[in-house]
């Protein structure tokens, strides 16, 4: 198993190194455009020239590479050319937020998701399952904007009981914090509940008619053992490769929510570094993501080997 | 202890509803053992469920009972039902694989009946587990109970299942082809296990199979199905030695017999009807060779002395054999052309494969590990022009390794191959064109072995594209002329693979593979996925063209019935080394190696005398 | 080498004709279940109004009308106006066109470089395989939007760029399955018997492998085409897509904003579309994947 933990760490670097590549190297396809993406088309020569100097950019890329690659290693993160102030308290602060998001929400989703899904598989084909089916069905189908403008129309339009948009940290007092956290985390529930909640009772689904959920049942076992001891671990290994996958999307999923509530976390961060062609903050950005990501499905691969035996214990016995 | 009376079950399927049994009746008296014999589609397993009450949703019950112990099964609650499962009557599936939770270790698999049945606690249940994993012969219990079911063999893991079923010591045991998916020497093993289990518990054993010979090595009594009825029941002895039954006849004249060689097997002509519109009469009449105007009345089940049969015309056929073919049948062999030397000729071959290639450390630096299987090991053989050699072995021996190696279809490590006089190792596969033609391969699997969407006549038609072996415009009278050899209609020209049955499959697979019209053919396990009736059509098959086409084959197979029937030459493979060769009577009759020997004397035989068990 | 034909045996009847009782038959042709019939319908309804929308809708989509402005629903402007007095529905169907075009060609490009990356990962394998795959586990490292975030950064944003970067963002996934689908295959028997001809290896992937691995491909494809509208939708609000005074569902969306609580039909409108477009779409392919299926299953059937 320790072969195993060592190989996927590898990778990871690998992968991480192989993405800040990509990150930088799209970024850096034209470096003219970048000049006068940023001061403009009309901008006369010189000042682009100044620009182009001062950004580093008529060095050869690989150098330009190895620069802010190394930069970013020891932990300079460069500056923003919107803002003018250095990149790494800005991520950081704007990651804080994010997670608080994404942390409430994967939770919620989790349990709820999880939940629905064996719920449904265990009363497969009855009214309950066909319930749970249409409706995650409809889930998919809604894009997250929409969710996000039906949960303002409702709840805060309409109802007046959540702020539409906004943040407030939690010094300035729970109930208000939490307020301007319920909408966007609604949106991002809403919005994901139904892609977990169909994998897990399919893989249940599955599980249940497995020749070991039929031999429990023929050595007599009473169902409620038969479900939760034998069914169930088999059932939520996938569950967890399935969940992990999901982060991602949930980590996609903030650009566009964050965007709507005005909420200033990770994902505003990199809309506006886009609208406002602030390429260091963007890389950056979107490195940290790729890290955090691959951290993520990496804690999940490693949670997978742990529980299951086949990988834990390879060796032969007999 | 179970009797069965009258039983009825049918299936609703999106095709219909399926009277899977129809009108059932067995009898198992306790503390002895009774087969339930039939091939894929009669019904056997449906019989096992029953028992048990755990057929599907989709099953319904329309009539019979089911005595357990005097109680009828029918009439009782779920609750009543599920307490009698596990520990009153033990159930024990074919695959022992997928029957294993992959996540729990076995001792707790083993022991949890004890837990729910007679409220032990989770330590002592596994304690128990031990013991019995001991008492079922396994070695080194305590690791293996701790243990998940990835690590252990299929005969270890039969063994713990058996193990787990016996655990509350149930009174009966209900087992579903158990050592269908074993090697034959660990079948064997795990049938002495069973028989000694029996007499020590004094346990009614109720034993499904389709396997002739293991029937009469552990059977009192015998029930044979066919399409979802009983055909025959008796004696074990007396119903394999003297069948009355056709269907009997006919299944007990298909079986290759050791030491009986070279006369044709007799096949079962046609297919089971079908069973949504089960025919009133007969349902064997139309496969029949006995059969008579009375045959499409309803047939019902009578007593002829102590057997019981399904005819009306038992009386009459009581001793009449299956008729069996002339041996003048066979048109003149085609005499092999005197070509000097043999069709292939094997030196030295060598094929090793790396598992498991993994990561290890020693202290800090990575290190690569793997594990070396030798599966040819340093083998040199040749096959004369339109000789048999048969190549037998279990699972594992290298068998088939060593029959595509030669063919290259995988690369071997060492040694030389010759093909009809053209060295064939060594050459880059582009330079191998003129061997694939002149050497072919059958497969064993007819459902992966035909490419789904190609029609049949653009399946045969492409080898003869390929190697240009007919101008374009003669090669549909070219496939008739394959699908006539054999011996299927021109019209399934237009068929697709999904359309036909699994026998038909396999003579496709053939006719394929003698489309090049090559001078060797390996044939690798070509019937082991075939019921009996339909294995010995296949095999006469093989035969036939053999002697008409003068086409040499390695047959490969794990049944050595079949093999010493249809080989001139056999040999013995085991752990990828070659431990015997020789002439087919001489290595079935006087086998020289000691793993020649064990292998024929585990082998369950239908003919010659009875079994005497094995005292450890 | 002349195959004579064999005289019939000398027994009554020839017990090697296993062939004389009827075929088994094809299953009757199904009907079409619930869901494909209603996938199609909805689908087909949609495609075709957004094909005809430039004759079909009641009012020009781009003219600007300030005395119309925040009409709600009526008899004449069945789903209100805009900030701009625009017709919504007009607008609506127009937008159809850009959702199913980006929806499509996004798809088209994804399969175009996914399929043959995939086939030849799962066929080749060794380090053709490991370089592929990890290509494409590079590309996915990153979340799709935020792929396609960076790729439409460095360049001004219109449609067609959009769409090249959402096929280039779902590149991954599609090779994957292709791969998926490419190794199963190529354990199959047949496989091994058409090397066992000799047959080149661009035979066997094309004319083997290929034709049994298009009918889950193109299932999947048609979920993919729900994906693509959605991420190009996503990438439209956010100003990276199409531009103003296009009618994309995205854009009307994020147009729609500012007046969610005047106006929210300039919202809703765009909205329920799109769920009922990728609603028909996922009815659709799910249906196809049921029929398909159990052709599969009873092929590879018990023995």
């Amino acid at each position: 198993m320790t072969g195993y933990i060592a190989r996927r760490l590898l990778f990871v670097v690998l992968v991480l190194v192989a993405v800040s590549m990509l990150v930088f190297g799209i970024t850096a396809l034209l470096p003219a455009n970048v000049a006068y993406l940023i001061l403009g088309p009309f901008a006369p020569p010189e000042q682009v020239r100044a620009l182009e100097l001062k950004l580093g950019l008529t060095d050869p890329i690989w150098q330009q590479y190895v620069r802010w690659a190394g930069g970013f290693l020891s932990g300079n993160l460069g500056e923003s050319t919107l803002m003018n102030r250095p990149i790494g308290p800005l991520l950081m602060e704007a990651i804080g937020r994010s997670m608080m998001l994404t942390g409430a929400s994967f939770v919620l989703i989790a349990v709820i998701g999880v939940g629905l899904g064996i719920a449904a598989a265990l009363r497969h084909g009855r009214p309950l399952d066909h319930g749970i089916s249409v409706g995650t069905y409809l889930g998919i189908a809604v894009p997250e904007f929409f969710w996000a403008i039906i949960v303002i129309i409702v709840f805060a339009a309409w109802l007046g009981w959540l702020p539409a948009s906004g943040y407030e940290p939690l010094s300035a007092g729970f109930t208000v914090w939490a307020k301007h956290l319920i909408a966007p985390t609604m949106t991002l529930v809403f919005g994901h509940l139904a892609h977990v909640s169909r994998l897990t009772r399919s893989s249940m689904i599955e599980v249940l008619q497995s020749p070991y959920v039929t031999a429990a049942r023929a050595k007599g076992l009473p169902e409620r053992v038969v479900i939760m001891h034998h069914a169930l671990r088999n059932a939520l290994l996938p569950t967890i490769t399935v969940l992990a996958l999901d982060f991602g999307r949930l980590m996609g999923g903030i650009v566009v929510v964050e965007t709507i509530f005005a909420y200033p976390g990770l994902g505003r961060l990199i809309v506006f570094s886009i609208q406002n062609r602030d390429l260091p903050t963007l890389q950056a950005a979107i490195l940290v993501v790729a890290a955090v990501y691959a951290l993520a499905s990496l804690l999940a691969d490693l949670l997978y080997a742990r529980l299951n035996p086949k990988i834990r214990f390879g060796r032969n016995v007999g | 202890m179970l009797l069965i009376d009258d039983l009825t079950v049918r299936y609703r399927t999106p095709g219909g509803e399926i009277e899977a049994l129809s009108s059932i009746s067995l009898k198992a008296r306790k503390g002895s053992t009774l087969a339930l014999v039939g091939e894929s589609g009669s019904g056997k397993s449906t019989v096992a469920l029953a028992a048990m009450g755990l057929l599907p949703q989709e099953a319904t019950i329309p009539s019979g009972r089911i005595l357990f112990d005097g109680q009828d099964i029918m009439i009782m609650n779920a609750e009543e039902r599920r307490r009698l499962r596990g520990s009153r009557i033990g159930l024990i599936f074919q695959d022992p694989f997928s029957v294993l939770n992959p996540s729990l270790r076995i001792g707790d698999q083993v022991g949890e009946g004890l837990v729910h049945h007679r409220g032990f606690s989770t330590r002592r249940a596994f304690a128990r587990a031990i013991e019995l994993l001991d008492e079922v012969g396994i070695v080194k219990p305590e690791a293996v109970a701790k243990a998940y079911p990835h690590e252990l063999s299929g005969g270890m893991r039969q063994r713990a299942l058996i193990a787990g079923a016996l655990a509350s010591e149930p009174d009966l045991l209900i087992l579903d082809e158990p050592t269908t998916a074993l090697d034959v020497t660990i079948e064997a093993q795990i049938l002495d296990l069973l028989e000694q289990l029996r007499r020590q518990r004094g346990l009614t054993m109720v034993f499904i199979s389709h396997n002739l010979g293991v029937v009469r090595r552990i059977a009192d009594e015998v029930a044979v199905l066919y399409a979802g009825q009983i055909v025959e029941q008796g004696r074990t002895e007396d119903v394999l030695q003297r069948p009355i039954h056709p269907y009997a006849k006919g299944l007990l004249a298909a079986i290759p017999r050791l030491g009986e060689k070279k006369g044709r097997l007799a096949a079962i002509p046609g297919r089971l009807p079908d069973l949504r519109n089960p025919p009133s009469g007969c349902r064997f009449a139309k496969r029949c060779p006995f059969a008579t105007p009375d045959s499409d009345k309803p047939q019902i089940l009578r007593e002829l002395g102590d057997r019981q049969v399904r005819c009306t015309n038992a009386e009459a056929l009581r001793d009449t054999p299956w008729p069996r073919l002339s041996e003048g049948e066979q048109s003149a062999a085609i005499a092999p052309s005197p070509h000097a030397g043999p069709v292939v000729a094997v030196e030295n071959l060598t094929k090793t494969f790396a598992l498991h290639s993994g990561l290890a450390f020693k202290g800090w630096r990575p290190v690569a590990t793997s594990t070396q299987i030798r599966a040819v090991d340093d083998i040199s053989i040749e096959v004369a022009a339109g000789e048999v050699l048969g190549l037998v072995g279990e699972s594992g021996s290298g068998k088939t390794t060593l029959g595509r190696s030669i063919l290259r279809l995988v690369e071997p490590d060492s040694g030389t191959i010759r093909i009809a006089g053209e060295m064939v190792s060594g050459k880059p596969q582009r330079a191998l064109e003129a061997m694939r033609r002149t050497a072919q391969i059958v497969f064993q699997n007819p459902d992966s072995s035909l490419n789904p969407r190609k029609t049949i006549g653009e399946l045969l038609a492409r080898p003869i594209e390929r190697f240009g072996l007919a101008p374009s415009g003669e090669i549909p009278a070219r496939v008739r002329q394959l699908l006539d050899l054999v011996r299927l209609p021109a019209h399934y020209v237009d068929r697709y693979a999904h359309q036909m049955s699994g026998g038909e499959k396999q003579r496709i697979g053939i006719a394929r593979a003698l489309a090049t019209e090559p001078r060797f053919i390996v044939c690798d396990e070509p019937v082991s996925a075939l019921d009996v009736s339909v294995q010995a059509a296949i095999v006469n098959l093989l035969a036939d063209l053999r002697d008409r086409l003068g086409v040499g084959y390695l047959f490969i197979s794990h049944d050595i019935s079949v093999v010493a029937h249809l080989a001139d030459r056999v040999a013995v493979m085991h752990n990828g080394k070659m431990v015997e060769i020789g002439p087919a009577d001489e290595v079935m009759n006087a086998p020289k190696h000691p793993y020649t020997i064990k292998l024929l004397s585990v082998v369950p035989r239908v003919d010659g005398p009875a079994y005497q068990a094995n005292h450890k | 080498m002349p195959v004579s034909i064999p005289k019939s045996g000398s027994v009554a009847m020839s017990v090697d004709q296993t062939t004389d009782a009827p075929v088994i038959e094809r299953p009757p042709r199904r009907p079409m279940s619930l869901q494909l019939k209603m996938g199609l319908v909805i689908t087909g309804s949609i495609v075709l109004l957004g094909l005809l929308a430039p004759w079909i809708s009641p009012h020009p989509w781009d003219t600007i009308s300030m005395r119309t402005r925040f009409v709600p629903p009526n008899a004449t402007y069945w789903f209100g106006t805009d900030e701009y007095g625009r017709d919504v529905l007009s607008r609506l169907l127009m937008g159809t066109r850009l959702s199913l075009t980006m929806g499509v060609s996004a798809t088209l490009v994804s399969l175009a470089v996914g399929v043959p990356m995939g086939l030849a990962a799962g066929y080749f394998r060794g380090w053709i395989d490991e370089a592929l795959m990890r290509l494409a586990d590079v590309l996915m490292a990153v979340p799709p939007i935020m792929l396609g975030l960076l790729v439409l950064a460095v360049t001004p944003p219109a449609l067609w760029k959009t769409a090249l970067a959402v096929g280039f963002v779902y590149i991954p996934p599609i090779a994957r399955l292709a791969r998926s689908v490419t190794l199963t295959l190529a354990n199959e028997e047949f496989i091994q018997a058409a090397k066992a001809r000799a047959e080149s290896n661009s035979y066997i992937l094309f004319r083997e492998i290929l034709p049994n691995a298009w009918p889950p491909l193109i299932v999947e494809a048609s979920l993919r085409v729900t994906y693509a509208i959605l991420l190009g939708s996503a990438l439209s609000f956010l100003g990276l897509g199409a531009q103003p005074p296009s009618s994309d569902w995205g854009l009307m969306i994020s147009e729609a904003r500012s007046f969610i609580d005047r106006a929210p039909w300039i919202a809703l409108a765009p909205g329920f579309a799109m769920c009922l477009l990728v609603i028909g779409i996922n009815l659709l392919g799910d249906g196809a994947r049921e029929r398909l299926d159990p052709r599969l299953k009873s092929r590879m059937g018990k023995r």
